[in-house]
């Protein structure tokens, strides 16, 4: 007995004596520090649930013992969601508040403004709050970056997989946002429609800037095409089925993301039922919906609504973008307990390098977190569902994007 | 050809959109001399107010109307008397300073009561379209048009007419003499803000059916209703809705059939509308030209 | 009256001593803030030339920063030049967008200007976007990682001294921010300056007195916008980034919100109109962090500003000198 501890003690030592335990910055006995960007105001402002969902994780997660008796603090601060304010504001937090990493900040060209810096000062930028592809598949040049969600790609294919298969012959329609999400996204669908009877007959793009999409919808009924996909943010799909409604355009399918995300846009969108067009969207889903009535009774989601009244009480819990910032929060514990007791930035780099974590109860069932060799994608299974008398219903098994 | 009449169409709704901003900036300018950055914000406001009555309180479509009216009217005439009249009297860019704080202010107030989720918003004309020769064309759209219109008739009918109006035009263009001949200018400017605010609710309630209520609803649409307004002259109530239609018309026309333009480049082409006007005819289509006296 | 500029002298050169002392006094990331505030401070001592000295409003000097950010983002990434080198040609090219923007837009004036000049805030994000292939598009130009050109991967050599990252932004920033100063200062007082003054005053009296109104105008709009080039190079170096959303419409009115807290016309307080630019977003979000709320909190401190501080912070200045003077002048009648 005592030579195994004099064994274990002497690997801890070891391990200690290489990494200089205690001096990593984020880091005391006692307390973790991560930090993040969010937009609190201005017109991506929504997105603010996702830091306030894990936040209120981690409160959570501290109030059970933490990690190795380590508190995270997380301190998320405003960045408008202008990537010239994500860089002054990660700098304060690396540089003045000295945290351990950047965790789940949203967006994309957010992330890419901070990306290179990050990596050049060995500072972990954790599951990214974005889809786009390049957080995976240059992993080798930015090692310390790692993504979180199904890339937008990931997630077109699967449409495309899907009309491929139910949907022979069909002629598809496109509304996309201007930009690198909505382009990963028709990528991704063309991709999965490759070799199949489905053409992409029309792509119509929107700006951000637009005030509504119905020009764009009347060309692309012009186009003569039957079904209808939309890649964009909540507010411009919920116009999309309006403006179709509009000019009496009833395409057979419809395929939805972002809208679809909160039962409360598809709610929007369908005025309450007036609209028939959004019966029947087909949309995928890999976190837990808090408004699914059949999980209503599962202690997952009894657990994630014990979470917000406690932690973030007047939040609405029924928008998922909490679920989402919960879901990257357990992630993040469990990389944290991975890379060891003597935490330093390059440990938790090392086990998000070979990394699995079962069992998110923020997740689908059944949804690994993985990442291994080249595949440095996190979640890449997803869950179709559609949309049916005011709520989704997922339907078939898990899609499991093939790594490229 | 029919592709061609529904980007008409679907341009003269957004179109309306625009001129019925548009509308609430003129008679703000008009009325008191300002150019106002938070009129869309206030408009939100409104519409938000309306919204919470019919989903929370229980109102029906039209109580609740005229009651975020009212609340706007006396919205507007209190940001009137706190902020813009200590304002008035000094420099112009400190009221442009005093707007733009407000339009903060009410951004920000929107998102931090009704977050950020984008919410449906009833429409008082009927959910159906009418079909012409294959255009299709919308309840919504028909009455938001006839609205601004009706507006426009309103205004001018009580700008020419009535005693307030007259007295109120002579308030903003004239304070000095208006005040000899016993005009209470301070007031009338109160109730210039006031009826802005209110024509502001009428425009995001109009607006938010089709474009649906975010608390960024108005920040793109202030811009086009800026442009219509100074296409059609900053002063004139009809040139603010023949601008918005022309300007609604025009982007989709541009993005439809020039494929330079296309969608990315609509906002640039509408600001180059603005421009293009200010130096030609800066009075606008319909505004009459100031003589500058030397 | 010999005595006064003799005693604005001295106390130019002791703030010019501070500042360069002051990186010293404060932690790293701090001396990255203040950089900030000099690269501000260049932008609203270009704006004030404009919109207080020559009384042209403009709501679209971020357009202008954004034309600066770009060029010298796109001769370090396509060219090779150092960030240093960028900084001329940034001026050179935004000093002739002004005179170009200028031309036509002296012909507008108050409202309409206003107009116009928002019309460019607006349009420049969207116009960057869309020519992908110079600009990088929505994607942007990243400049991190070159060190060659840069001091934002390794520290930088200079006449011995290995000045790292922040130090570099904020010696570069601070210098160029100081010679724009005097510059302007030179500028003002002479004949330029009394063009400006006399066309912001009366431009009826400023043409019978022969002064060219045209002329006047489209120079205060170039000097101006040369200002925001250098201060958008400077931003971009210092940000080592630059994409269409890092030069928002809020970026040109927060500029116009700067020269009005320092004082619209005064040069005095543009040091606070920069501080307060930097601080006060990060100041608001401390009150509360719910969505929205700092923007209430932002919104609500720049209406008291107005209402309280008529002049900005070169009034109060004002206000105090002459509470000062008049103590001093008390005891010989």
């Amino acid at each position: 007995m005592a030579l195994i501890a004099a064994l274990a003690f002497s690997v801890t030592a070891a391990v200690a004596g290489t990494v200089r335990s205690g001096t990593e910055p984020g880091v005391a006995v006692d307390s973790i520090v991560l930090g993040g960007t969010a937009p609190l105001t201005g017109a991506a402002s929504r997105y603010a649930a996702v830091a306030r969902g894990a936040w209120a994780y981690f409160q959570y997660a501290n109030n059970r013992g933490g990690v190795y008796g380590r508190k995270i603090h997380y301190r998320y601060v405003d960045d408008g969601d202008n990537p010239a304010i994500t860089v002054t504001a990660t700098r304060q937090l690396i540089q003045q508040d000295k945290v351990f990493a950047i965790f789940n900040s949203p967006g994309t060209a957010t992330n890419l403004a901070v990306r290179g810096e990050l990596n050049g000062g060995k500072v972990p930028q954790l599951f990214v709050a974005s889809g786009a592809t390049t957080w995976g598949r240059d992993y080798g040049q930015y090692p310390y970056t790692s993504g979180f969600q199904p890339t937008y790609q990931a997630e077109g294919w699967v449409y495309g997989k899907y009309l491929a298969r139910t949907a022979s012959g069909s002629r598809v329609a496109v509304l996309f946002e201007n930009d690198d999400y909505g382009k990963d996204l028709l990528g991704g669908l063309k991709r999965g429609l490759e070799r199949s009877r489905v053409k992409v007959i029309a792509a119509e793009a929107y700006e951000v800037t637009s005030t509504d999409v119905a020009s764009q919808i009347a060309k692309l009924r012009a186009s003569g095409a039957d079904t209808l996909v939309l890649f964009a943010t909540p507010t411009f799909a919920i116009q999309a089925y309006q403006a179709a409604n509009r000019i009496g355009w009833k395409p057979k399918h419809v395929v939805t993301n972002a809208a679809a995300a909160a039962s409360a846009s598809m709610q929007a969108a369908s005025f309450g039922g007036r609209n028939r067009l959004v019966n029947g969207t087909i949309s995928i889903q890999f976190l837990r919906d808090p408004t699914d009535l059949r999980s209503r009774k599962d202690p997952a989601t009894g657990l994630y609504r014990r979470i917000m009244k406690q932690y973030a009480p007047g939040a609405n819990a029924d928008d998922p973008l909490y679920v989402y910032g919960m879901a990257a929060a357990w992630t993040a514990v469990e990389a944290l307990k991975k890379a060891g007791k003597d935490l330093t930035r390059a440990s938790l780099v090392a086990a998000l390098d070979t990394f699995t974590a079962m069992g998110n109860p923020f997740l689908l069932p059944g949804i690994v977190v993985k990442t291994a060799g080249k595949d440095h994608d996190p979640i890449e299974q997803m869950l179709l569902r559609r949309w049916q008398n005011g709520s989704w219903k997922a339907f078939g098994g898990l899609w499991a994007y093939p790594a490229s | 050809m029919a592709a061609f009449f529904q980007q008409v169409v679907s341009g003269l709704a957004s179109g309306s959109i625009y001129g019925a901003l548009a509308l609430s900036i003129v008679l703000i300018h008009r009325a008191t001399g300002v150019i106002n950055f938070a009129q869309g914000e206030m408009a939100t406001f409104s519409t938000y107010i309306a919204w919470t009555l019919v989903t929370h309180h229980g109102f029906s479509y039209w109580p609740a109307f005229v009651v975020a009216l009212v609340v706007s009217f006396l919205g507007g005439v209190g940001i009137h008397e706190a902020v813009i009249r200590p304002v008035e009297r000094g420099p112009r860019i400190r009221v442009v300073i005093v707007t733009i704080g407000l339009l903060l202010v009410l951004n920000g107030l929107v998102t931090w009561i009704w977050s950020g989720e984008v919410r449906a918003v009833q429409s008082p004309f009927p959910a159906r379209t009418i079909d012409v020769g294959g255009v299709a064309i919308s309840w919504q759209d028909i009455g938001t048009i006839a609205v601004c219109l009706l507006s426009v008739l309103v205004l001018g009918a009580f700008f020419r007419c009535t005693k307030t109006g007259l007295a109120m035009r002579a308030a903003a263009t004239n304070p000095a003499e208006a005040r000899l001949v016993g005009v209470r200018v301070s007031r009338m400017l109160a109730v210039g803000w006031g009826l802005a605010a209110a024509l502001g609710a009428v425009a995001g309630m109009l607006t938010a059916p089709s474009v649906f209520l975010s608390p960024n609803m108005m920040l793109t649409v202030l811009i086009y209703a800026f442009a219509a307004a100074v296409l059609g002259g900053i002063d004139s109530p009809v040139g603010a809705v023949v601008g918005g239609l022309l300007l609604g018309v025009g982007l989709n026309l541009l993005g439809t059939y020039v494929d330079f333009v296309g969608s990315d480049l609509g906002l640039p082409a509408a600001l180059l509308v603005i421009l293009v006007v200010l130096l030609v005819r800066p009075a606008g289509l319909f505004g009459k030209p100031r003589v500058r006296k030397v | 009256m010999r005595r006064e500029p003799l005693r604005a002298l001295a106390l130019f050169a002791a703030l010019a001593a501070v500042v360069f002392v002051l990186p010293a006094f404060v932690n790293d990331f701090r001396a990255q803030q203040f950089a900030y505030v000099g690269i501000y401070l260049v932008a609203l001592t270009g704006l004030n030339i404009l919109t207080g000295y020559a009384g042209q409003i403009s709501l679209g000097h971020g357009a202008f920063m954004a034309i600066g950010g770009y060029t010298a983002s796109i001769l370090m990434i396509d060219h090779g030049v150092r960030d240093i080198a960028t900084i001329p040609l940034a001026i050179i090219v935004t000093g002739i967008a002004g005179v170009l923007f200028g031309l036509p837009a002296a012909r507008l004036s108050g409202l309409y200007l206003a107009l116009a000049t928002f019309a460019i805030a607006v349009a420049a994000p969207a116009t960057i976007k869309r020519f992908e292939g110079f600009t990088g598009g929505g994607t942007g130009v990243n400049l991190f990682g070159i060190p060659e050109l840069t001091a934002s991967d390794a520290p930088l050599q200079l006449f011995g001294f290995e000045l790292d990252f922040n130090n570099w932004i904020y010696y570069l920033s601070w210098t160029i921010a100081i010679a724009g100063y005097v510059l302007a200062w030179l500028i003002l007082r002479g004949r330029t300056g009394r063009a400006f003054r006399a066309v912001r005053d009366s431009e009826i009296a400023a043409v019978s007195s022969g002064i060219s109104l045209t002329r006047t105008k489209v120079l205060a709009f170039g000097i101006s916008a040369a200002y925001a080039g250098a201060a958008g190079a400077l931003f971009a170096v210092a940000t080592a980034f630059v994409n269409p959303d890092t030069f928002p419409v809020t970026l040109s009115i927060f500029l116009l919100v700067g020269i009005v807290v320092s004082g619209i016309g005064s040069l005095q307080g543009l040091v606070a109109g920069a501080v307060f630019i930097v601080f006060m977003p990060l100041w608001a979000q401390t009150v509360s962090k719910s969505p929205g709320a700092p923007f209430v909190v932002y919104g609500g401190v720049l209406i008291v500003l107005v209402l309280v501080l008529p002049g900005g912070v070169a009034g109060l200045i004002a206000s105090a000198r002459r509470l000062t003077r008049r103590r001093q002048d008390f005891p010989k009648p």
